[in-house]
């Protein structure tokens, strides 16, 4: 999976909690997509299952647009 | 978000809190009575939320055990262990610790919270994995971040979550530290900790159990959930509180592991904080016998939890756990949770409020735990209480 596959998944899982909006790798998860904390941890967790990888805790602090997820997601994937 | 931002948001919580005329995290205890109660506001006030599990805060052998230490050995150490050495007494109660663990050592820490940031900052550093339930206790979380490894979080209580976590982390699942708690302290649901061993067994990984809220309260002797479910000997380390069964304040970790000694050295939240009063030290040693030999305090707990868990059941209230010594009412709304909080309060009754981000699925809890000290009538009072203050609220 390249990384605009793995971007048009994201989007792809994304999009029924964007109500409508738009959903771009510049989209801010909070600020744009008004997810909560408990929101982001669950949709963390259907992400990993989806691509079968786990991404540290850590490495999510990082995170604040679609766009960051997506680096995580392919760093995981061993992309980078 | 920088400084000012975070603090504006808490600033904007509190106006919240304020013009509703609720003050939930800031309860004044005018008096303490007992161990079971309080004044605050002027009222003579149940105590349903103290962790207060075996009610030893005010049994007469700890006083005065605690009394002759502060008079023979004054009001505190005055400094780290490392630094000023320690005293017989904190060596004489981690070869009780351990001895009751039947395990090699331990280490006793200054609070419950330091003995899991001390125990994780050192079990899992930088080039190490932490695999942590994703409900964990803030020490926990805080231990892995100031320890600087990878940390990933499994499912609550999910230990085919955990075994797949273990099998995406390939060959650096052998080693790895899992770590999860005996109970939980939000709702009072148990880890699934036979499953658990299982998968720590398959990968060669490490196990750390937090029985903050299970010692003195599961297990013939107290040992908490790893002695009830017979799996002593499967848990690399035990980590424990000396705050909530144990009446004092501080916390400990056993382990039958020879690495446990080096730990001391290493472990920065041991290394540079100033050790246990000698006063706390001696009541929590008396503590610690009356907890192993209080097979009848522990049915008091279970008949006093299971009084609660009916009594709000039958009322229709929706609870997070089976009967336990923590019984949570789950609410939802905040709103709803912060104003039955108050009504319960004006009612006598003081139990935990949280809120969101502490609590599980984002739903606000009023959290009760009993005490053996409490009396079957106190238990229906607060019941009472339950059901007075949701028809006030009708």
């Amino acid at each position: 999976m390249d990384s605009q596959e793995v971007l048009a998944e994201l989007i792809g899982i994304l999009a029924p909690l964007a109500k409508g909006r738009a959903v771009s790798p510049d989209t801010e998860l909070i600020g744009d997509l008004a997810l909560e904390s408990l929101q982001i941890m669950n949709l963390v967790l259907a992400i990993e299952d989806r691509f079968d990888i786990s991404v540290p805790v850590n490495a999510l602090a990082d995170v604040r647009t679609v766009g960051d997820l997506a680096v995580q997601i392919e760093k995981q994937l061993g992309h980078d | 978000m920088g400084k000012l931002q975070r603090l504006q948001g808490i600033a904007t919580a509190r106006k919240e809190l304020d013009a509703l005329g609720i003050d939930p995290f800031g309860v004044q205890i005018d008096g303490i009575v007992s161990a079971t109660e309080g004044v605050i506001a002027g009222r003579a006030t149940i105590l349903a939320g103290t962790n207060n599990y075996l009610g030893l805060t005010f049994n007469p052998e700890c006083i005065a055990a605690a009394r002759a230490a502060l008079e023979s050995q004054g009001t505190g150490t005055t400094g780290s262990r490392m630094a000023n050495g320690s005293y017989a007494e904190h060596r004489k109660l981690e070869r009780e610790l351990a001895a009751f663990y039947g395990k090699r050592d331990a280490i006793v820490f200054s609070t419950g919270y330091q003995a899991n940031l001390g125990m994780i900052s050192t079990l899992a550093g930088p080039d190490d994995v932490a695999v942590i339930d994703a409900d964990s206790h803030a020490s926990i979380y805080d231990g892995c971040r100031l320890g600087g490894g990878e940390v990933i979080r499994f499912r609550h209580n999910d230990a085919a979550d955990l075994a797949k976590r273990m099998r995406r982390l390939g060959a650096r699942a052998r080693g790895a530290l899992i770590v999860v708690e005996g109970v939980y302290s939000m709702l009072g649901d148990r880890a699934p900790l036979r499953d658990i061993i299982a998968v720590k067994r398959q990968y060669g990984a490490v196990l750390l159990v937090d029985e903050a809220h299970s010692l003195g309260v599961l297990g013939d002797r107290g040992r908490g959930l790893c002695e009830e479910l017979g799996v002593v000997a499967d848990v690399d380390y035990v980590v424990g509180t000396f705050s909530k069964s144990l009446g004092s304040t501080g916390g400990f970790c056993v382990s039958e592991r020879s690495d446990l000694d080096l730990i001391r050295y290493a472990s920065r939240p041991y290394v540079f904080t100033a050790s246990l009063a000698p006063a706390t030290i001696a009541s929590t040693r008396v503590a610690l016998r009356l907890l192993d030999e209080g097979t009848d305090l522990r049915r008091r707990l279970r008949e006093n939890g299971e009084r609660l868990h009916a009594g709000l059941a039958a009322l229709g209230f929706r609870l997070g756990a089976p009967p336990g010594a923590v019984v949570a009412v789950v609410l939802g709304d905040k709103l709803a949770a912060l104003q039955f909080w108050q009504r319960l309060l004006e009612h006598g009754v003081y139990v935990n409020l949280m809120v969101p981000p502490a609590t599980p699925n984002g739903e606000s809890l009023l959290r009760c735990s009993v005490s053996a000290a409490h009396t079957p009538a106190q238990i229906d009072a607060v019941c009472a209480a339950f059901a007075a203050a949701r028809r006030s609220a009708a």
